[in-house]
């Protein structure tokens, strides 16, 4: 019996041993080894892969370990170990969407390796930095730009006695007169968005340099939000002439617009790659300037939507982490010639996009030199500050713009939403 | 479960014979393993959660907050939202399910019935599939171009399609509907267990009384599947106010709020918006004590005196 029992306990204490030993265990990590987190195989990883290329050039033992994941996963994963405060199995850089980047900065802060002077912020289109950096100290290598166009089939704008020349410098009121004659004509819809998704509202604030907050990114700007309220009725109005397609996920917008059911979408630069993958389509498209805010002034025909940055975490491995990425990302002009003509990805380092690839001709868009126009059309994006609630607030706009689409009175749905998202944020 | 029972046991067993420390002890080290364990992965995580749930900020910038998370709960019209869904949910879903499992399971506990394993398997098989893949595929079948619309549409029963995923009534109907789907088989398979134990001759002296078949069931597979009936209920409960994939997958909550849970509302809390995880941790224990409540007032209703 005691023998038993003594078997009994010292199994016990080997399970506790055991269970406390492995947490011991170093990680041989080498330096020369750097890992990233990324999404989207076809466009950051890619990127990544032939940053990896263009800097073992010099660095010939460098080796790069990309972990692809889902970017909902990698915001997650970020959360749940930085805020576990162990700083074990995070990565050297981080890939972080530009919408969401203050959110981490501030929630963790001392996580993040200050990237202040180890670039030139002005090698770099300003609203990218804007985003980037909290109170003049920067964070990260900016990369994309989520600049916007009119994505449009000429084809159908044509049935309906349109060029593209009739959608330079107009408003979306114009364009909707526009959309009600393509619709006639054609029997299709002008646009195709997600009630759930409210990136269209994104763009048309930020053509007129206004957000959810005001400037310094945390009061709540939505119930004297002029940009918004004309937003909100353009979006009311693109519903009620039966001018958008419902859908309710990334593919079903594919479809939508692969298949031929839309006519146009305002939309970041990214889809790209997903318009021209319906081949029957070529030459039907082309990419025109978004249109502006009716009545607002300061409203122009360049936003942005979506984009993300390169961000250091402030453990082991920061400095070569930093001499990575400054050496591909923040200085290598040739390397944003390959990015663009190979991966489609649109860089904001200005000395980058001043190349030849930039100029390039797509056939897909008729001849239109895409690459060109969205780069100038990034350089006029005005400049916002996120703030670290964007999708918080969001969230509370959907629910607005749900009321308002069945009828309620505009200036008290926005009331209401700022009241709740002020008591939301704090 | 099996340390409760193994506890129970033992601590009769003592009763019985006072206190005698050399038998016990084997016992309780064998229970202490478990014991340990529980303590330290079950009650030790739940403290913290109930200490982080007065706390409050963003990320790792955690102050403390005292009730502060409790009282904010009562003025944050999303959370309310989320609460007052999940009841909807609750309410039609719990009575639904219940009262389907009962129907299926009387039917196929039917003697006469043919091919009884095809249909008890066709009927369990939704409950034994990953709730995220049975979650897309219905998205796919309700979407506004899915089979679902098209069936509806050539049988002329709707003129334009169903936004099943957009429209805020349809979304809940949807979700509804899934949940059904998938969990009225795993119910069923409870009653069909518990008629299996139901004496033959009770129905067969019911029948000579002259009893219909309406009759048998009310006043005789009720009452004896009562137990039963309160396990289901209560797990079904839990169950639909801890509800996440189907809304997450399905509908991700929208349109603007309609179907969002309070699961949801605290993963959205902690990943989505900068998280602030002691409100999230003030959410859950919210759902803790919606829990018990109901678990109390079905087992009243019950009628259970034990």
């Amino acid at each position: 019996m005691r023998r038993k029992t003594l078997l009994l306990l010292s199994f016990v204490a080997i399970l506790f041993v055991t269970a406390c030993s492995s947490s011991s265990t170093s990680n041989g990590k080498g330096l020369e080894e750097l890992t990233v987190w990324a999404w989207d195989p076809s466009f950051n990883i890619k990127a990544l892969e032939m940053a990896e290329e263009e800097y073992k050039a010099e660095h010939p033992d460098f080796k790069l370990n990309i972990i692809e994941n889902a970017q909902d996963d990698i915001i997650q994963k970020l959360n749940t170990t930085l805020s576990s405060g162990s700083t074990k199995g995070l990565p050297n850089i981080v890939l972080i969407e530009d919408y969401r980047a203050k959110s981490f900065l501030e929630a963790y802060p001392g996580s993040f390796y200050e990237l202040t002077d180890k670039f030139d912020t002005s090698d770099f289109i300003p609203y990218k930095i804007a985003a980037t950096s909290i109170e003049d100290k920067n964070y990260a290598i900016p990369f994309d730009t989520g600049s916007t166009g009119l994505y449009v089939r000429t084809d159908l704008l044509e049935q309906a006695g349109y060029t593209v020349e009739d959608l330079q410098n107009i408003d979306w009121n114009q364009y909707i007169e526009i959309g009600k004659d393509v619709k006639e004509a054609t029997g299709k819809k002008l646009i195709t968005n997600n009630h759930n998704d409210l990136g269209i509202l994104r763009i048309m604030m930020q053509s007129s340099g206004t957000w959810y907050t005001e400037e310094d990114g945390v009061t709540t700007n939505i119930a004297n939000n002029e940009a918004l309220k004309i937003a909100f009725k353009v979006y009311k109005d693109l519903v009620d002439e039966d001018l958008m397609n419902v859908h309710s996920d990334w593919s079903q917008q594919i479809q939508a617009l692969n298949s031929g059911k839309v006519a146009s979408i305002p939309i970041g630069n990214w889809i790209t790659p997903s318009i021209k993958a319906e081949e029957s389509q070529t030459g039907d498209w082309a990419v025109a300037p978004i249109p502006s805010l009716p009545g607002m002034e300061e409203s122009v025909h360049a936003s942005n939507l979506g984009g993300a940055s390169w961000y250091v975490l402030n453990i082991e491995g920061k400095e070569e982490a930093v001499d990575f990425l400054t050496t591909t990302f923040s200085s290598n002009v040739d390397f944003y010639q390959e990015l663009v003509s190979e991966v489609g990805a649109i860089g904001t380092y200005i000395p980058g996009t001043e190349g030849k690839a930039y100029k390039a001709k797509d056939d897909y868009f008729g001849g239109q030199a895409i690459y060109e126009d969205f780069t100038n059309w990034s350089k006029e994006i005005p400049e916002v500050n996120y703030g670290m609630n964007t999708y918080a607030i969001e969230d509370i706009i959907i629910v607005a713009m749900q009321k308002y689409l069945q009828g309620g009175d505009l200036d008290t749905i926005l009331e209401t939403a700022q009241e709740q998202a002020e008591k939301q944020i704090r | 479960m099996e340390t409760t029972n193994i506890n129970k046991s033992v601590k009769q067993r003592r009763g019985k014979s006072k206190f005698k420390p050399k038998k016990g002890l084997s016992g309780w080290i064998f229970i202490l393993i478990s014991v340990i364990l529980i303590f330290l992965f079950y009650f030790y995580p739940m403290l913290q959660a109930l200490l982080l749930s007065f706390q409050s900020g963003p990320g790792v910038n955690l102050e403390f907050a005292g009730f502060e998370n409790y009282i904010r709960l009562f003025s944050d019209s999303t959370f309310l939202t989320a609460v007052f869904n999940t009841f909807i949910f609750f309410l039609i879903q719990v009575p639904l399910m219940i009262v389907l499992g009962l129907i299926f399971s009387v039917m196929l506990n039917n003697k006469k019935l043919k091919f009884k394993g095809l249909f008890r398997t066709a009927i369990f098989l939704p409950a034994v599939t990953s709730l995220v893949a049975y979650s897309v595929i219905f998205k796919y079948l309700f979407s506004n171009d899915g089979i679902v619309n098209m069936i509806l549409m050539n049988f002329s029963i709707i003129s334009d399609p169903i936004l099943w995923l957009s429209n805020p009534f349809w979304a809940k109907v949807l979700i509804i509907l899934a949940i059904t789907w998938r969990w009225v088989g795993y119910n069923m398979i409870f009653y069909l267990s518990a008629l299996q134990n139901v004496d033959e001759s009770i129905y067969e002296a019911a029948r000579i009384d002259g009893a219909s078949a309406f009759q048998q069931f009310t006043k005789i597979t009720i009452p004896m599947l009562k137990p039963i009936i309160l396990f289901t209920s209560i797990t079904s409960t839990i169950g639909t106010l801890q509800l996440f994939d189907e809304p997450m997958n399905i509908t991700s909550g929208g349109p603007g709020n309609a179907t969002l849970t309070i699961s949801q509302y605290i993963y959205n809390l902690s990943f989505r918006y900068t998280p602030d995880f002691g409100y999230a941790a003030a959410v859950s224990f919210a759902i803790v004590a919606m829990i018990v409540f109901f678990s109390i007032i079905q087992f009243k209703l019950a009628g259970d005196k034990k």
